[in-house]
């Protein structure tokens, strides 16, 4: 692989950029790897990744149905954070977001990490309570949150109203290194430093069935031939009850459609992402300076991918009030992505009742933040069988009624 | 608002449809862009027949017959109305006078018509250029000509604008046409079949006679076409009979056939397939116009390239079919009311073949030169696209993440049969495996403030 580098940048562009090479091998299943990960969105190339890097296991396949990143890894709003009320949350968010702040030099690939802040209005005297309690959390659990008055809104985002009839913003809790990244570069980047550990990605490869013998995983069927491993990850989001069928067990997952919106590109006008989570609206500017408009989730439980009207009107209705100057932008994009809900809106980091396999699911409408701290913690879990960041996260809690209650915690869409 | 038939388009098959469903006694909701109807080939018909009816010639004419039928009381006319989102079931979203609003119905016909297909020629993003039917929309609608233009590329409109224009007193300077003798001579095996559309045939020579008339220059089996300027058309350059032309000009109209406008069929999950003879994909009907999505039809140039008539006919079909789906015509009546219908499509149809093979699209603006833009919304070249093809993209959508084609205002209309063509060609894949974008509302920009001043929330909470 050859390094990328402001060098070879300059080079490229003197001589018409021809010489850029592949960023990841084209390649064909082998007949057994040591460990498989079903899906190549950012969880599962992420896991794959650190294995290599953290574990040394290099022997590896990464199969994918579509293209890498092109599940919700490339459809959505992008918004890194960690200001989670519970401990577990807390540990492997802010994980996730420390691990974002140096992924570029770490992946020699631009990802774009854009610390430019995360506020969360708060716009009734029931969030306030919530957020003020989610700083103290916060303080404890090591991550830089503090709550601001009205006024300072007003300062970080001038095109505010701050008294709406309907929704007044009260005060917000702010975030000042969380912020955005370029999504596909993540997947990208991820993907590319997995190929050039000799890892295998294999694209447009379906899985059909999982073998096992004896209560044990020994590979998957694919659209592509049979595949043996000692070890499988499940990491596919919104499909991850159709796979764990597949392996015999049953998830605690509720599949819905998220929607997103992009408007037209205007000047620049909001340097931060802002989130309201009464209207179950957030907002960022993208650097082409597209308005990004992330809604609610559908209220019906979904497989498609696409748009639709419930919820995204009311979200629309909600941030006019909040933000009169984007009335006359046009939306141009509009998108959904089916999101894996679990009942306490915390993820699964787990093992199965299938001995060898994996399974990272239940991200819920926050999995993008969560990329490399979710693959390094569950990388950890496929390699040595535990790990501290995903120890609370099992799919045995739902039995056990051990739960991490961000649902109640956050007042947030997930 | 709920309907028993819901049309997408007030051109030839829509207003058809409107009216043959309404006759039949179904409520039809007819939703348009326009203020008035006609659709494209019958722009503004009714006032223009007034005013510009000796340029626009007799078929013009034919479309006020059409428009008289709109006059009926179970057909709602949704004028300027424009759709930007249909969901399954089926309910459609639109604007109109600035606020958005919703019309559900059962049964859903597409009569969204064509597009002019793209034809990305080195400076075709420079002002001084435009398609040939926009000047002709010009002309329709507002009695506009441009001076010293030259019309480029091939196919029957190019005769029959440049007609109008000398009927108009302006004349093009020249038509550089890409179709070759070869091509001429390759569709002479269809000759059948434009024998029996032997009308169309003999209006195309007469067309033809009156360019001759006025001494406007032909050139055929044109290459290598560009247009210069510094910041505007200022010429057109060109390769024909063996030398090189260049023609000072103000206005270049560009012009290589028309293509179905596919995207409300796309959004709906409508299946494709790639037709070579008309290099373009054509959504899957049957007889009626239906398509595998149960209550949703296609009919007119939406569902392949036929023209006017073949349009009209097509609505009236897919009408009588929506009548006899909901019970006001038994099966019999429906058949017996489609027979001379259908007999009259096939022998309209039947020149297509012909003019298909005669006058294909320009091939050097299917497979455009590394440096010409493709995709304007977001500036992308035919080169980077190959370089994204040489870094693994394997389809449209992927392409989307690599560089933003398609990512702009138009959704992609303007440039998704090129990036599949460039895509496929650069993989070694065939169109229909290279696929197509995937179209989303909205399928046309929508502010969020007609959004947010949507007509009937209640409903929606209620889902």
């Amino acid at each position: 692989m050859k390094r990328y580098s402001a060098f070879a940048v300059a080079r490229e562009a003197l001589t018409g950029h021809k010489g850029w090479e592949r960023a990841w091998r084209k390649a064909q299943p082998k007949k057994r790897y040591d460990v498989v990960i079903v899906g190549a969105g950012g969880h599962g190339l992420a896991t794959a990744y650190y294995l290599g890097k953290r574990f040394g296991i290099t022997n590896v396949a990464i199969i994918e149905k579509g293209w890498l990143g092109g599940g919700n890894t490339g459809r959505n709003t992008t918004i890194i954070r960690s200001n989670y009320l519970q401990d577990p949350s807390a540990a492997i968010y802010e994980k996730a977001r420390s691990l974002y702040e140096t992924l570029s030099q770490d992946l020699n690939y631009n990802v774009m990490f854009s610390p430019r802040g995360v506020m969360m209005l708060a716009q009734t005297e029931h969030e306030v309570r919530g957020y003020l309690r989610t700083v103290h959390a916060n303080a404890l659990q090591g991550v830089k949150t503090r709550f601001i008055t009205p006024a300072e809104v007003k300062k970080i985002v001038p095109i505010i109203r701050l008294d709406g009839p309907r929704y007044p913003v009260l005060g917000a809790l702010w975030q000042d290194r969380g912020g955005t990244a370029r999504h596909d570069a993540v997947a990208w980047g991820y993907a590319r430093a997995c190929s050039a550990m000799g890892m295998d990605i294999i694209q447009k490869c379906e899985v059909t069935g999982v073998r096992q013998e004896a209560g044990r995983v020994t590979g998957v069927q694919t659209t592509k031939g049979d595949i043996a491993c000692d070890k499988l990850g499940i990491v596919v989001a919104g499909h991850s009850g159709v796979v764990a069928n597949m392996a015999g067990f049953r998830l605690p997952i509720e599949c819905v459609a998220l929607q997103a919106l992009v408007s037209e590109p205007i000047k620049p006008v909001m340097d931060c992402v802002v989130m309201a989570n009464t209207v179950h609206g957030y907002m960022s500017q993208s650097d082409k300076g597209e308005m990004v408009i992330g809604g609610g989730a559908d209220q019906f439980n979904n497989y498609s991918q696409r748009g639709s009207f419930h919820h995204v009107e009311e979200t629309v209705r909600a941030l006019i009030e909040t933000f009169p100057m984007l009335s006359r932008l046009k939306m141009l994009r509009w998108w959904g992505g089916i999101v894996d809900m679990t009942g306490d809106r915390s993820p699964i980091l787990s093992k199965t009742p299938l001995e060898g396999c994996f399974i990272n699911c239940g991200w819920g409408t926050g999995g993008f933040k969560a990329i490399p701290g979710s693959g390094w913690g569950f990388a950890e879990l496929m390699a040595k069988g535990h790990s501290p960041l995903t120890e609370e996260f099992s799919m045995w809690r739902f039995r056990e009624g051990k739960f991490i209650d961000e649902s109640v915690a956050a007042g947030v869409a997930h | 608002m709920t309907r028993d038939l819901v049309v997408i388009g007030a051109g030839p098959a829509g207003m058809a449809a409107a009216a043959t469903a309404a006759e039949a006694g179904l409520s039809v909701a007819l939703l348009d862009e326009q203020k008035r109807p006609g659709g494209q080939i019958y722009r503004d018909v009714d006032r223009a027949m007034v005013r510009r009816g000796a340029i626009l010639g007799a078929d013009f004419a034919h479309g006020a017959g059409l428009t008289a039928g709109l006059r009926h009381d179970r057909i709602k006319h949704l004028a300027g109305a424009v759709v930007w989102a249909i969901e399954e079931g089926f309910r459609v979203s639109y604007t109109q006078d600035g606020k958005g609003a919703q019309v559900s119905g059962a049964r859903v016909l597409l009569a969204t018509g064509a597009l002019e297909r793209p034809m990305p020629v080195p400076g075709w993003t420079m002002p001084g250029v435009m398609t040939a039917g926009a000047a002709q929309i010009l002309l329709k609608q507002s009695g506009v000509v441009p001076r010293r233009a030259v019309l480029v590329g091939s196919g029957p409109l190019i005769y029959l604008i440049a007609a109008q224009m000398v009927r108009a007193g302006t004349p093009p300077l020249a038509l550089v046409e890409t179709q070759t003798r070869g091509d001429m001579m390759g569709a002479m095996r269809h000759l059948g079949g434009a024998l029996r559309g032997f009308w169309t045939l003999a209006k195309g020579l007469k067309l033809l006679a009156e360019i001759t008339r006025a001494r406007v220059p032909r050139h055929t089996g044109a290459t290598q076409i560009a247009i210069e300027g510094a910041d505007r058309a200022e010429a057109i350059t060109f390769h024909a009979a063996g030398r090189a032309h260049r023609i000072v000009c103000d206005t270049v109209l560009l012009h290589h056939g028309v293509v179905p406008n596919t995207q409300a069929a796309r959004s709906l999950g409508v299946t494709h397939r790639w037709n070579t003879a008309q290099q373009c994909f054509l959504p899957q009907v049957d007889d009626w116009g239906a398509t595998d999505v149960p209550g949703l039809m296609i009919a007119g140039d939406g569902a392949g390239i036929g023209g006017a008539t073949v349009a009209e006919i097509a609505g009236r079909l897919a009408a009588l079919h929506a009548a006899c789906e909901t019970g006001h015509l038994t099966r019999e009546q429906r058949d017996a009311r489609a027979g001379s219908l259908h007999r009259a499509l096939d022998k309209d149809r039947a020149i297509r073949p012909f003019l298909d093979a005669a006058y294909p699209p320009f091939a050097q603006a299917l497979a455009p030169a590394d440096a010409t833009i493709v995709c304007r919304c977001e500036e992308v070249t035919a080169g980077t696209i190959r370089a994204h093809a040489g870094l693994g993209c394997t389809g449209p959508n992927q392409a989307k993440a690599f560089g933003r084609a398609g990512m702009g205002p138009c959704q992609g209309r303007y440039c998704g049969l090129t990036v599949t063509g460039i895509l496929a060609q650069a993989n070694g894949q065939t169109p229909d495996e290279t696929g197509y974008y995937r179209i989303r509302p909205p399928l046309k920009p929508v502010t969020l403030g007609e959004l947010a001043a949507m007509d009937n929330p209640g409903q929606d909470a209620a889902e």
